[in-house]
């Protein structure tokens, strides 16, 4: 089979996989030096495809022969899909010829599971090695890490990999039993479990070595690096019934016990020859997005996500998950912004961490205006009804809840704003 | 651009931030008002109207009028990115950052604030820049050189520039690119940091510079013959084949979302990616009909089948080489 078949085949194989990150590297450079490739903790998306994702990585599987039968999953053993296999070297050569040509900032790695785990994660591990060892490659590497795993064989692809991940996939036990029977909610996180100690142990190290840096300024001498951009996992969205408030649980969860990096959410696509169980329908893309949006005010803003979903069930669709906090606790706002804590202002609807940190540094120097916030660009429709300022108080204070959410969903429906 | 203002008592001139500073340090020394200026660009392309010197110290009152003003490294850096904007209707840059500094140095602290009239001007240009350089080191293609012999031309072209003949037959990986502020030398470092030994050139309709391994050739503007070979590589490299290959297989037309994608990657940008011209093929056959499956076409039409656990199947199929 040629090169470009192959390509093609386990490109569409891997695609399935939400992350695309080249995020959270130390900076490298090769300036100067023999080898190729940077990174400078910033990710870039070098192309969009029309589905708006961002191309940052070249995401293959090195093959999708598999001998699991995860039923979401397009490359399960029971699937007649086209198969095809990659030799390291050829993963290699694709790598640095998409890299020099500044298509890509780096390889995310996966593969489906053959002849062993152990014998899968060695393969994976080899093309990382070659790409450090013998090609000097700076760049960023994300590699799968198989849960089954050898915890040596982890250990090892933790030196090679930027971003070690291991999919959760379905965040219950009994979905993960029905819909992925090989695989094991306490070993994928015996799995993350070994990764966090790795991870926090290589930081500590870090730490030290940069209090102490002219006895072991020395790259040799440095501690080596675990995966220094951390762990990442995924959840399928929309494969089962799993409710969003499970899954925004179970991702606080892991931030809270693994300290991942990341939780991806990939709405469950209709694959080929679905098994009968499986929803044939249209991915539900912006029940994805809610999850993005709540996932974000997890991470950032200093949400519970028993605060966003208070009782089971899914995110509203209608407004996005920080509106939907505002509407139900009136008795919080308005918030007067020349008075409020960072942490308060955070929460009003339309204000973002950008926002909050030059509204505190304009109250410094004086009180804030109503122009202000046109000025600082923050979504003047969402918050009018939310925030006071030294002239400006909303006049939809009294409004019951209902009305003030007809008020802001009529104009525009729900619309898509995408990440 | 030549008209001045009748109160005009000083003409400053500048052709890069450096030496705008210095202008604006001795201006500000002599209490010079930002009403009292004319700036001008001095890359425009009129330099030969302006009638009036440059503003020089010696025409200058005593320094002991004006302020001195420390700035921070963050706000330098602002003032910096902003001086790279560039727009047909924007030729003030340097009197906007005058009046900032004139206003900071009078104790006025909003000036440089993205609150403030001048202060939000000032974050949306300095914006506008990091967003290019982010763009350039984004959507930038460089494309292996065809083969010597097809440069040919390209050197004849330019025969009796012999140092340029010889930074173009050196340049591994050339690149076209159009951005839309000064931000060509931010990508040329960029990708000296990810190439390291290997030696490129970047032809812009402004500038190009070529990096030989150790060092950077600017020049301004770019030499008829780098533009050419840039231009002409496009078509020539292969590996934007694989790279096409890639892009279709990767797309999920079940997740089709054009918004999306041309509000992170403008359509200007489209011409100079390889895969640009697949863009619209790919959204129309995912809106008619293409749209079911998450599978690309191509793939679902080749020959496939389920894999049987018996372990001598396994093992036999599953070898690299038992796959060709
Ligand atoms: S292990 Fe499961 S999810 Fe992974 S490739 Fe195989 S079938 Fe797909």
């Amino acid at each position: 089979m040629e090169l470009i078949d192959k390509l093609s085949i386990l490109a569409d194989a891997a695609k399935y996989d939400a992350s695309c990150a080249s995020s959270g590297a130390p900076t490298r450079s090769s300036r100067g030096k023999a080898g190729l490739g940077a990174s400078s903790g910033m990710g870039i998306c070098h192309s969009f495809t029309p589905d708006g994702r961002c191309v940052s990585l070249l995401k293959v599987l090195l093959t999708n022969f598999c001998l699991f039968d995860c039923q979401y999953c397009i490359n399960r053993r029971s699937s007649s899909i086209p198969r095809a296999r990659f030799t390291p070297e050829e993963v290699v050569r694709l790598t640095l010829s998409f890299y020099r040509r500044n298509t890509i900032s780096g390889l995310f790695l996966s593969s489906g599971i053959i002849r062993s785990s152990d014998y899968t994660m060695e393969q994976l591990i080899q093309v990382a090695r070659q790409l450090r060892e013998t090609h000097q490659f700076r760049g960023y590497i994300h590699l799968k890490a198989i849960p089954e795993a050898d915890p040596a064989l982890i250990e090892e692809a933790g030196r090679y990999a930027d971003r070690l991940s291991a999919n959760i996939e379905l965040p219950t036990l009994t979905s993960l039993k029905t819909l992925a029977p090989e695989k094991e909610l306490g070993t994928i996180h015996s799995a993350m479990g070994q990764m966090r100690q790795r991870i926090d142990a290589a930081n500590d190290d870090a730490q030290r070595d940069a209090k102490h840096l002219p006895r072991s300024a020395n790259p040799k001498r440095l501690a080596p690096r675990y995966a220094p951009g951390g762990q990442s996992t995924q959840m399928i969205v929309g494969a089962d019934a799993t409710d969003d408030r499970t899954i925004l649980q179970s991702a606080q969860h892991l931030y809270q016990r693994f300290r991942l990096k990341r939780v991806y959410y990939s709405a469950f696509s209709p694959i080929p020859e679905s098994p009968s169980g499986l929803p044939p329908a249209a991915p539900p893309l912006l029940r994805e997005h809610r999850l993005y949006q709540a996932d974000f005010l997890i991470r950032g803003y200093g949400f519970q996500a028993e605060e966003l979903l208070n009782r089971p069930g899914n995110l509203d669709l209608e407004v996005d998950p920080k509106l939907a906090w505002a509407l139900d606790h009136r008795e919080h706002f308005p918030v007067d912004l020349n008075r409020a804590e960072p942490a308060m202002i955070a929460r009003v609807p339309g204000i973002g961490l950008r926002s909050v940190q030059r509204l505190i540094d304009l109250r410094r120097q004086r009180r804030i205006r109503y122009q202000d916030l046109i000025a600082l660009r923050c979504r003047m429709a969402s918050l009018r009804p939310f925030v006071t300022t030294q002239d400006y108080r909303p006049a939809e204070i009294q409004w019951e809840s209902s009305r003030l959410r007809r008020q802001l969903t009529a104009p525009q429906p729900a619309q898509m704003a995408l990440l | 651009m030549t008209a001045t203002r009748s109160d005009a008592r000083h003409v400053a001139r500048a052709t890069d931030f450096t030496e705008w500073r210095q202008r604006a340090r001795q201006l500000l020394q002599a209490g010079i008002q930002p009403a009292d200026i004319t700036w001008q660009d001095g890359d425009a392309l009129h330099d030969d109207l302006f009638a009036t010197p440059a503003a020089d110290s010696a025409a200058l009152p005593p320094a002991d009028r004006g302020a001195r003003l420390t700035l921070s490294r963050d706000q330098l850096a602002l003032l910096e990115q902003s001086a790279r904007y560039r727009d047909d209707a924007c030729h003030d840059r340097w009197s906007l950052l005058y009046r900032i500094v004139w206003r900071l140095a009078r104790g006025d602290t909003a000036a440089s604030h993205p609150a403030d009239s001048d202060g939000s001007e000032l974050h949306r240009r300095a914006h506008a820049v990091r967003r290019e350089a982010h763009h350039m080191h984004a959507f930038l293609r460089f494309h292996r050189e065809a083969p010597k012999g097809n440069v040919a031309s390209g050197d004849e072209a330019s025969g009796d520039e012999t140092s340029r003949d010889i930074v173009l037959r050196d340049s591994e990986f050339l690149a076209w690119f159009e951005p839309a502020h000064d931000v060509l030398d931010l990508g040329a470092e960029h990708f000296a940091d990810r190439l390291g030994s290997s030696r490129f050139l970047i032809a812009t309709p402004r500038g190009g510079v070529a990096w030989n391994g150790h060092e950077f050739d600017y020049r301004m503007p770019c030499p008829v013959a780098w533009a050419e070979a840039a231009r002409t590589a496009m078509t020539g490299d292969d590996d934007h084949a694989l790279w096409r290959a890639y892009f279709v297989s990767t797309f999920n037309p079940a997740r089709l979302n054009s918004r999306v994608m041309t509000q992170h990657m403008p359509q200007r940008f489209w011409r100079q990616l390889s895969e640009g011209d697949l863009i619209p093929t790919l959204e129309a056959g995912a809106r008619h009909g293409g749209q079911r499956l998450a599978q690309v076409a191509s793939v679902g039409q080749r020959d496939g089948k389920p894999i049987s656990l018996r372990n001598n199947y396994v093992s036999h199929t599953l070898s690299a080489k038992g796959n060709k």
